[in-house]
């Protein structure tokens, strides 16, 4: 990324000094607790340093930052259904059959970028994907189950594939 | 940090990952798919992340994943739901979305790719290291553990069950199962036979076959047996299990054998000319760098490395080089 997409650290600083006390309110706000807020505005600017802002933050940079602690709330009760689905889902296993706390870990990363690729995509194409990902159907069989033709389910693979390897590579990055 | 990869390639990598799951490739295009792969260096990663993204769904056990999926309810969602609701009418069908893949340690719940190396910490404390191209299925029941060997290399020391119930420590394997009693040992596939070496403790094997004869192997011994019998035990070589630092400590080895070693890290093909396969070799080669080994063996031997493609390299004589 050319140094030039981002804003410059005495912008940054400023932003921060400006905005990090009311950002921090609005967050407390709508989780309910200070922990959360306070990482959370911190995430909204370490974002905010990281993306590209050719056209700097705009007049406006409250609605910048907003929209940006928005998109980072959606994501933390996310995150959080997803760890109170899997807590429910591992509760009934035998203790040896948990898996330990690093494994966990690495589930919950895999499921929250599966969940949120699958979000963006068709019902049908979830459905298809989660079949044979999760089920371990053959595309033969899921063909025959859905009643489509082989040739639409090796489409819809292709594009849930596609999505989730570009989810991915912005995960990782 | 990972490098930001054109989409467009990804997208051509989802459709490469989609006919190896729907259909068996013939050796054209296997061929076409390794011409692919060797395009750019952005189309080997691109493939790279698509086996980092198998490996992330593959470290997910199926029935938690599909649970804690259907869990997450919401609108918008029931479709999905639905869908799974189906599946559990369908029942316990296998975790068969990976027999697909050509490659059998794709169906296994933990993998390695060529070239690297895993270490895990399973429930009971147990520790696996994973060696390159391996892969394990691991299934914990009340009654026992057992650690189901499909291809490649393991190194195990076994922890402290906290079950209250004593369950056994098993690892099943093509050609018979060895049962852990309480100990460090490694077990490798070798296609036609398995070898065991084992540096703590001990274990039993039984072979396959009904009425052959199970047999005890203590600490520091090793052998290699097939679905009928165990050969005569040997002294295991403690350096044996240096892969596990990430090294190939050998002493006194053919050169052809050290090659055949180095080239179960490497993707492609690595062979050695016959006229310097009788070479004796010693030393430590770092596994993570081949590249590196071969350097190291160019330097020490009479031997110069000749590169057809990164993906066809030879060990051949100084003098003459020959593919």
């Amino acid at each position: 990324m050319p140094p030039s997409d981002l804003l410059p650290a005495d912008t940054v600083t400023k932003l921060y000094r400006d905005h990090h006390g009311w950002l921090s309110i609005w967050l407390r706000k709508k989780l309910g607790n200070s922990f959360d807020a306070a990482d959370l505005a911190h995430d909204t600017f370490v974002r905010l340093m990281s993306g590209r802002r050719k056209d700097g933050v705009g007049a406006e940079p409250r609605a910048l930052l907003t929209h940006i602690a928005k998109g980072l709330v959606v994501d933390h009760w996310r995150r959080r259904a997803l760890e109170d689905a899997y807590l429910a889902a591992v509760a009934h296993l035998p203790a040896p059959e948990v898996p330990s706390p690093e494994m966990r870990a690495l589930i919950l990363e895999t499921l929250h970028v599966i969940d949120a690729t699958l979000r963006t995509l068709p019902a049908k194409t979830r459905e298809i994907f989660l079949l044979s990902q999760f089920d371990g159907m053959a595309y033969a069989d899921i063909a025959q189950t859905q009643r489509v033709s082989l040739a639409t389910v090796k489409r819809h693979m292709q594009k849930a594939l596609t999505a989730c390897l570009i989810a991915y590579q912005v995960h990782a990055a | 940090m990972s490098a930001v990869i054109d989409p467009a390639i990804l997208e051509e990598a989802a459709g490469w990952l989609v006919r190896f799951q729907s259909e068996t490739l013939s050796a054209a295009d296997r061929a076409a798919f390794d011409r692919w792969l060797a395009r750019s260096a952005a189309h080997g990663a691109a493939w790279q992340r698509v086996e980092d993204m198998l490996r992330g769904f593959g470290q997910v056990p199926p029935a938690i994943g599909r649970d804690t999926l259907r869990r997450l309810d919401r609108p918008g969602r029931r479709q999905a739901i639905r869908a799974l609701g189906a599946l559990l009418v369908l029942g316990p069908a296998a975790w068969a979305g990976w027999r697909t893949l050509p490659w059998r340690e794709w169906a296994a719940d933990v993998r390695t790719a060529t070239g690297e190396q895993r270490h895990l910490e399973l429930a009971d404390g147990t520790r696996l290291v994973l060696n390159t191209a391996s892969a394990v299925d691991i299934l914990y029941t009340p009654e026992q553990r057992v650690l189901w060997l499909r291809a490649g290399e393991i190194l195990l020391t076994t922890g402290r069950d906290p079950s209250p119930v004593h369950r056994p420590f098993i690892v099943r394997t093509s050609q018979g199962t060895i049962r852990a009693l309480g100990t460090r040992f490694m077990v490798r596939d070798e296609s036609a036979s398995i070898r065991v070496a084992v540096f703590d403790g001990s274990v039993e094997i039984q072979p396959r076959d009904a009425g052959a004869a199970a047999v005890v192997v203590p600490a520091g011994q090793q052998t290699v047996f097939n679905a009928h019998e165990v050969e005569p035990l040997a002294t295991a070589e403690a350096a044996s299990a240096s892969w596990e630092q990430g090294m190939l400590a050998v002493r006194n080895w053919r050169l052809a054998d050290l090659v055949d070693e180095l080239a179960r890290y490497r993707r492609g093909v690595l062979r050695c000319d016959p006229a310097v396969a009788g070479l004796r070799v010693s030393g430590a080669f770092p596994l993570a760098d081949t590249d590196g080994s071969l350097r190291l063996l160019e330097k020490t031997l009479p031997v110069r490395i000749s590169r057809v493609t990164p993906f066809w390299v030879t060990v051949a004589p100084r003098a003459a080089v020959t593919n």
